[in-house]
């Protein structure tokens, strides 16, 4: 695997191209991309040596970093390359190209290109088209930061995801891509999220400063554990405060619980109290476990509710609650004594009670149930959400799908399903 | 096609070439030339023929890139030679067109001290008219204006009739060509040549065929385009010189400024020469204040690849609206500083202008010449030979009026 981690293209073009020995083979000049799952890919270097082009298949390199570069081959084997129409090639037919949005408008240019170790293959995965790149292709990046953070400002990253740009051909004046302009800057989270993970976290924080709280919570929900630790503790504590605010009460919990004690407990004390509890209460749990993962925002109501008063108050605790395909029923010293689906309730007689058509025979777990358990019984029962209950039968919350899904899908394997 | 067909097709097309050779004469163009006329009369008209042709052959190049790449020169650029020497040439392009902003606006200040408006009135409110002819106007618009703006040119004709100059002398030294081996004559010689040609005039035609959607199968139309307006350009030179030539060269009087040209006319020509001459400078200079601003934030934003144009917002292209606002804002501001350095200014950006055109000509030589991007309508090998030869002079003679700034 000759290529971990991600580097910008420019930050190694002309660099020396070593053989085994450490003798200098060319300096890298291009590089020919072919289609490939997910995203285009690497299939070889294509150096400069004496002023004559030769190809250094993919296959053929030893290391591949922002450092170094090495190849398993000599020099008297090196084949010479001619540069041909049917190629595509990052720094001539990629490199400064004019970006043009789906409705051919003129938007920006590519000032460089992202690449990132992919199995073992080095995959585009973004192009930069903002002053951090020009900064970068001109040599001063590290200068001009430094000096932007003199006026404690940040130079922007400005990255546009792959995923975003049309299939490439050869020969090509520029490139498009398959959005219009407007919905670049209206992305869904989860694209924003990409995007995040795609650039360093301290930039990450100064990126989400500058976002709507609700997307901003719903972007930082997508990301790695990782990577929402460090851009919540590059954040001010309002800010970071009004995110988790924001977020549901298990989310927020994950993050906190992350986070290093202080840090956690001064964003904690800058949330609304009646939230704060929830989190609080979330957060003595284990947190790979069925108490780690649940949510204490559910519906339940008393076993006496009539169907009418239940839809009456379904209607104001549905706009707040995130899950509600199940309505719990609890008697009064909060025992969870059964559940009545959606579906049910919608079609019931409006004057019968919870009462006569709860199901009895529910599936439970407890706090501390582990959290692989608790995905094999969602799986079995084909359930959405599974309540929580302790010793006593009294009802903590729910585990819903999505977090289980969360838990048992690593977030790399997320990009593995989208195209080029 | 039928003649009527070309005819439309010809008027559709024409504005690019006329405006980018017009601007050509600003406030520092019609200063050189009514010093030429002043100091050496008619000695120096001959010059004017060659001028055109160099004029011709380079312009006519900038818009032939134009018409077939669909691509600004900025983005040739950029997209052929990298992001570092565009970032380099822009920079140096943005200083040199600051300062010529600010001479332009020093240009309109003194026309308008003529007719006894104060500076620090004029300025405000032209810079204030000019930004917002681009931020709130369209560039059918704004093109329509510019044209009709370059019909006030011609003021200097009437102004050289009241003259009454000797045609007959006027003509044969027209085409008589004569050389005085003194150092002032050269010297002038050179800065007739060096305000001719600047780097930003093809940066602009070049982004104006393309912003216009011109094709190449419209390129003829947009060829003739050219030539007119470089013929324009040296008609209203050969005027200027004609008028003070006439005047002012027998009389013995010396001047330093196009302002003084026009106070110095009136007793010799009259008033109305006197008026004519102070509106044309006065045109001259607003024409020039509003397109270069808008020329150096088109080209710099097309090679540094952010948004761009006439009809955008702040919003849309924070950029190209941002650099078009301080170059006019800067601009104004320098001239109305009591007692700022405008003859460094101008002289500094004068330095780079020339040391910059040397670049952008080559630049444009080679671009023009790779068949991948110009397929057939490549240079022939009898045009390079012009081109280049025009080149040289050019950057020969460019030099020499750069070193002689310095002597």
């Amino acid at each position: 695997m000759p290529f971990l981690g991600e580097l910008f293209v420019s930050e190694i073009l002309r660099k020396p191209v070593l053989d085994p020995k450490g003798n200098v083979l060319g300096r890298v000049k291009d590089f020919v991309i072919v289609k490939g799952e997910p995203l285009p890919k690497i299939s070889s270097l294509i150096i400069e040596r004496k002023k004559g082009l030769f190809n250094v298949p993919w296959t053929d390199l030893n290391i591949f970093n922002k450092r170094i570069i090495s190849a398993k081959i000599y020099s008297e084997v090196l084949q010479p390359y001619k540069l041909n129409d049917e190629d595509l090639l990052l720094v001539r037919d990629i490199l400064d190209k004019q970006i043009v949005d789906i409705n051919g408008v003129k938007v920006v240019r590519v000032n460089d290109v992202k690449l990132e170790g992919y199995d073992t293959e080095a995959v585009l995965i973004a192009v930069d088209v903002g002053m951090r790149g020009i900064m970068r292709r001109l040599g001063v990046e590290r200068g001009s930061e430094d000096l932007m953070k003199l006026f404690k400002r940040h130079l922007p990253y400005n990255l546009i995801s792959w995923n975003y740009i049309q299939t490439l051909e050869p020969k090509l004046t520029t490139i498009s891509l398959t959005v219009p302009r407007q919905m670049l800057s209206e992305l869904h989270p989860a694209d924003i999220a990409d995007i995040i993970s795609q650039v360093s976290h301290k930039e990450g924080a100064t990126f989400f400063k500058d976002l709507d709280v609700d997307v901003a919570a719903e972007a930082l929900s997508e990301l790695k554990p990782e990577t929402q630790v460090d851009i919540i503790s590059e954040m001010e504590t309002d800010k970071a405060a009004d995110i988790i605010e924001e977020m549901p009460p298990d989310e927020a919990a994950d993050i906190l619980s992350d986070l290093p004690m202080d840090k956690a407990k001064e964003i904690l004390e800058s949330i609304e109290k009646e939230e704060a509890e929830d989190i609080q209460e979330l957060l003595s749990h284990e947190e790979d476990t069925a108490g780690g993962v649940m949510t204490n925002e559910f519906i339940a109501y008393p076993p006496e509710t009539t169907i009418r008063e239940a839809i009456e108050k379904f209607r104001k605790d549905a706009e707040v609650i995130e899950t509600v395909y199940y309505i719990y029923v609890i008697d009064a010293n909060e025992k969870l004594i059964g559940v009545v689906s959606l579906r049910d309730m919608l079609l019931a007689d409006l004057d019968a009670k919870l009462l006569d058509i709860m199901e009895t025979k529910l599936k439970t777990v407890g706090p501390e149930t582990d959290e692989t358990e608790v995905a094999e019984i969602i799986s079995k029962y084909n359930l959405v959400a599974l309540p929580v209950v302790d010793a006593e039968g009294f009802m903590l919350g729910i585990v819903t799908i999505d977090d289980v899904i969360d838990r048992l899908l690593p977030p790399a394997a997320k990009r593995k399903r989208r195209k080029m | 096609m039928t003649r009527w067909k070309r005819l439309l097709i010809l008027l559709s097309i024409i504005g690019p070439g006329v405006i980018t050779a017009n601007v050509d004469n600003d406030a520092g163009g019609i200063a050189t030339y009514s010093i030429a006329g002043a100091h050496f009369g008619y000695s120096l008209l001959w010059s004017l023929i060659p001028i055109t042709i160099a004029l011709i052959v380079i312009q006519e190049m900038s818009a032939r890139m134009g018409a077939v790449t669909g691509k600004g020169l900025a983005a040739l650029i950029r997209e052929n030679y990298g992001a570092r020497i565009t970032f380099w040439l822009m920079a140096a392009l943005f200083i040199t067109n600051l300062g010529n902003t600010a001479a332009e606006f020093a240009g309109w200040a003194a026309s308008n001290e003529l007719f006894g408006i104060n500076k620090y009135i004029s300025v405000p409110i032209s810079a204030i008219v000019v930004w917002l002819l681009v931020v709130k106007g369209t560039y059918r618009i704004v093109e329509k204006i510019f044209l009709i703006i370059c019909l006030v040119y011609f003021v200097y004709i009437p102004a050289a009739l009241l003259a009454k100059p000797d045609w007959s002398v006027v003509a044969i030294q027209t085409i008589k060509p004569s050389f005085q081996f003194n150092a002032a004559y050269i010297a002038l010689f050179i800065g007739v040549v060096g305000t001719t040609i600047a780097p930003w005039m093809q940066f602009y035609l070049q982004s104006a065929v393309v912003e216009k959607g011109i094709r190449k199968e419209e390129y003829w139309a947009s060829r003739i385009d050219v030539i007119v307006g470089c013929f324009m350009t040296d008609i209203v030179a050969f005027f200027i010189i004609v008028a003070c030539g006439a005047t002012l060269f027998p009389a013995g009087i010396k001047i330093d400024s196009a302002k003084e040209a026009a106070i110095a006319l009136a007793p010799f020509a009259g008033k109305y020469a006197s008026i004519l001459f102070a509106v044309g400078l006065a045109n001259a200079s607003l024409f020039s204040a509003s397109i270069l601003p808008l020329a150096t934030a088109y080209y710099i934003c097309e090679g540094m690849g952010w948004e761009s144009g006439v009809n955008k917002t702040f919003n849309e292209a924070p950029q190209f609206m941002w650099l078009y606002t301080i170059l006019i804002a800067t601009g104004s501001l320098i001239i109305l500083i009591p007692n700022a350095p405008l003859i460094a200014i101008m002289w500094i950006s004068q330095v780079i202008n020339g040391i910059m055109l040397p670049f952008v000509l080559i630049f444009m030589l080679s671009l023009i010449n790779k068949k991948e991007l110009m397929e057939d309508y490549i240079n022939s090998k009898t045009f390079n030979r012009i081109a280049w030869s025009t080149t040289i002079i050019m950057i020969v003679l460019t030099m020499m009026f750069v070193v002689s700034m310095f002597v």
